[in-house]
């Protein structure tokens, strides 16, 4: 099949600007290798003056095929590969990817495996939004709250570590509860980072929220109107920066969020100050989830009892010809879902995020199509920057926060 | 709680009326509707308050067991922010078949159409700037329809270029110059400046 010349396409671009020539605008092209694409994003440029006149996402160079994969491995060993689309909030797709599954099988997840997966997500969510901050205010020149960032980062990469084995790609939550229960000292060495984490803010909040650099490079820059933001289907923090309340943990609870107290934070102004401040605040209220959650933990069990899902306990394969078969059933061929399709939506660091399961009844998922909050946000850069300065391009790039692995799949 | 219900049955009453068929699976709806009908069955639900547009995606039903009737569908996830609920709407369709652009209600649907359009084929009316969105351009097929050979098969591109897996690794051990097997001539990206490959495009598309 050829592809129609609707639009742009690289080919297109590239004889455009050798053969005709265009005074008015300049086209330029920006990544995919530039730091302040936070990854291999590529846009193609249309400038007036100084002014932006069109702007065109060029992506794909980091597409995976996650998807395809999903469908030709057991629905066990998709946690695997969810994590890897997003790599900043792991534990976020992880999260989505079982929650599909769990309501498709009907597992039931005991409640300390439920707070364990609110205390990483949110951990996480932290984690990202760290980078988030960091990242983006280097991209404006401000280069210390980079190193304090990636600081407290290192803490969480650590606690993560300590959990599941490595400080990226986790796969640590399974279909029906988690891969094994919390270490020792995991819970200390959180409690630790939530004594300790508030001041950090404050460090952080003396260095840009009151910095006029900041400010004026923020304020009133790359505003999408409440409507706009609707139109071009933006979810998450950038959603809520114009106005509109709109968070998968309050709107549509899943893994017990109902029982925490804790806000959304909104704002009216849909700029790029606003999208930062969003996510600043979201990190407190994520600590507070974090606290929550570490005060009700109890011990329990991890995994869903029911044999159709979670591995028999060790000790019983010793002496129950039963356990035994039905580990051999569940390591070699997985278990079967009944025919049908699901979809759940989560909040993660970047928006709405769900995976859609088709499951045709055999051990590997029929279709799995990852609503990822990333590719379709990007979409908001147009309303943002067009008609906006070419250097107010970069921050509302960094307030989108993309993560191209998200975005490609 | 009760108003909300309220607020689906009263869109499936009006989506019935309209000509859709309803289906449920562990509390998720979806209303299937005819190719030539679902414009206007997205106005009426959009209407009604469902004014966040989640997700276009693509269904290839080809191997699925015991199917019958055409071969994709392409649902429309939608949500109604104020009132907490989700509803899906399908559409069955023939590879040969098309589907009008839903950019017209949001212009938020234009990336996840030409997702939609770059692994299934499905083509959009109307769409401002229907082309591929993640896929090389000159990759010929789709990747997400159920006949796209996985595992390690040459890959075919457009411009006669294709990928062989054998050659490809014999390539990064140094035994072989090239790292892929390049059909004709001398491989694209070698050198600048030879663009032979742009030209048997170009033939090709006229």
């Amino acid at each position: 099949m050829s592809i129609p010349n609707t639009g742009y396409d690289v080919r297109e671009i590239s004889r455009e600007t050798t053969g005709s020539f265009d005074t008015r605008h300049m086209r330029i092209n920006v990544g995919p290798q530039h730091p302040s694409t936070h990854g291999v994003l590529r846009l193609v440029v249309d400038l007036d003056g100084e002014r932006i006149a069109r702007i065109m996402p060029q992506i794909g160079y980091l597409h995976t095929g996650f998807e395809k994969t999903m469908e030709n491995r057991t629905y066990q060993q998709g946690v695997t590969y969810s994590n890897r689309m997003d790599y900043l909030h792991g534990f976020g797709h992880d999260l989505a990817y079982v929650l599909s599954v769990e309501t498709l099988m009907d597992a039931q997840v005991p409640e300390r495996a439920q707070r364990a997966r609110v205390i990483l997500t949110e951990l996480n969510r932290i984690a990202s939004h760290l980078v988030f901050l960091g990242t983006g205010i280097l991209d404006m020149g401000a280069l210390t709250l980079f190193f304090y960032t990636m600081r407290e980062r290192e803490r969480l990469l650590d606690i993560f570590e300590l959990v599941s084995g490595v400080r990226m790609n986790y796969g640590y939550f399974r279909v029906g509860g988690l891969s094994t229960d919390l270490p020792e000292g995991f819970e200390s060495a959180v409690r630790e980072f939530i004594s300790e984490f508030p001041t950090m803010m404050e460090q952080y909040a003396t260095m840009f929220v009151q910095n006029d650099i900041f400010v004026n490079r923020t304020k009133g820059v790359g505003v999408i109107s409440q409507d706009l933001a609707l139109d071009y289907c933006l979810t998450g923090p950038s959603l809520r920066a114009s106005g509109v309340s709109l968070d998968f943990r309050k709107a549509q609870p899943y893994s017990g969020y109902e029982s925490y107290v804790f806000d959304v934070p909104t704002s009216e102004e849909g700029d790029a100050y606003a999208r930062f401040m969003m996510r600043f605040l979201e990190m407190e209220q994520s600590l507070a989830i974090v606290k929550q959650a570490l005060d009700a933990l109890e011990p329990g069990p991890i995994k869903d009892p029911d044999r159709r899902i979670s591995l028999p306990p060790r000790h019983e394969l010793e002496n129950s010809m039963e356990a035994v078969i039905f580990h051999f059933k569940l390591v070699t061929e997985g278990f079967h879902p009944p025919r049908g399709e699901v979809y759940v939506a989560t909040e993660s660091a970047r928006g709405e995020l769900g995976y859609y399961l088709v499951s045709d009844g055999g051990s590997m998922p029929y279709r799995v199509k990852v609503r990822v909050p990333s590719l379709i946000n990007l979409q908001s850069l147009e309303p943002a920057c067009v008609g906006a300065l070419f250097a107010d391009m970069v921050v509302n790039i960094a307030t989108m926060d993309p993560v191209m692995g998200d975005v490609d799949k | 709680m009760s108003d909300e219900t309220r607020l689906l049955e009263v869109v499936l009453k009006d989506l019935e009326a309209a000509g859709g068929k309803k289906s449920e699976f562990k509390g998720m709806v979806s209303v299937n509707f005819e190719r030539k009908t679902i414009l206007e069955a997205v106005g009426v639900v959009r209407d009604h308050g469902f004014n966040h547009l989640s997700d276009i995606f693509g269904i290839d039903y080809e191997s699925y067991p015991g199917h019958q009737g055409p071969r994709f569908t392409v649902a429309y996830n939608l949500y109604a922010i104020a009132e907490g609920e989700r509803l899906f709407l399908r559409v069955d369709l023939n590879e040969t078949e098309e589907l009008p652009t839903l950019t017209g209600f949001w212009r938020g649907a234009n990336f996840m159409e030409r997702e939609v359009f770059d692994m299934f084929g499905i083509s959009f009316q109307g769409h401002p700037n229907l082309r591929k969105i993640i896929t090389p351009e000159d990759l010929d097929g789709h990747p997400h329809r159920k006949d796209f050979p996985l595992d390690e098969t040459a890959t075919l591109f457009n411009e006669g270029r294709f990928l062989d897996p054998a050659a490809f690794r014999a390539g990064m051990m140094g035994r072989d110059p090239g790292l892929t097997g390049w059909a004709g001539g001398a491989r694209k990206g070698v050198r600048s400046g030879n663009m032979s490959g742009v030209d048997a495009s170009q033939k090709e598309t006229e």
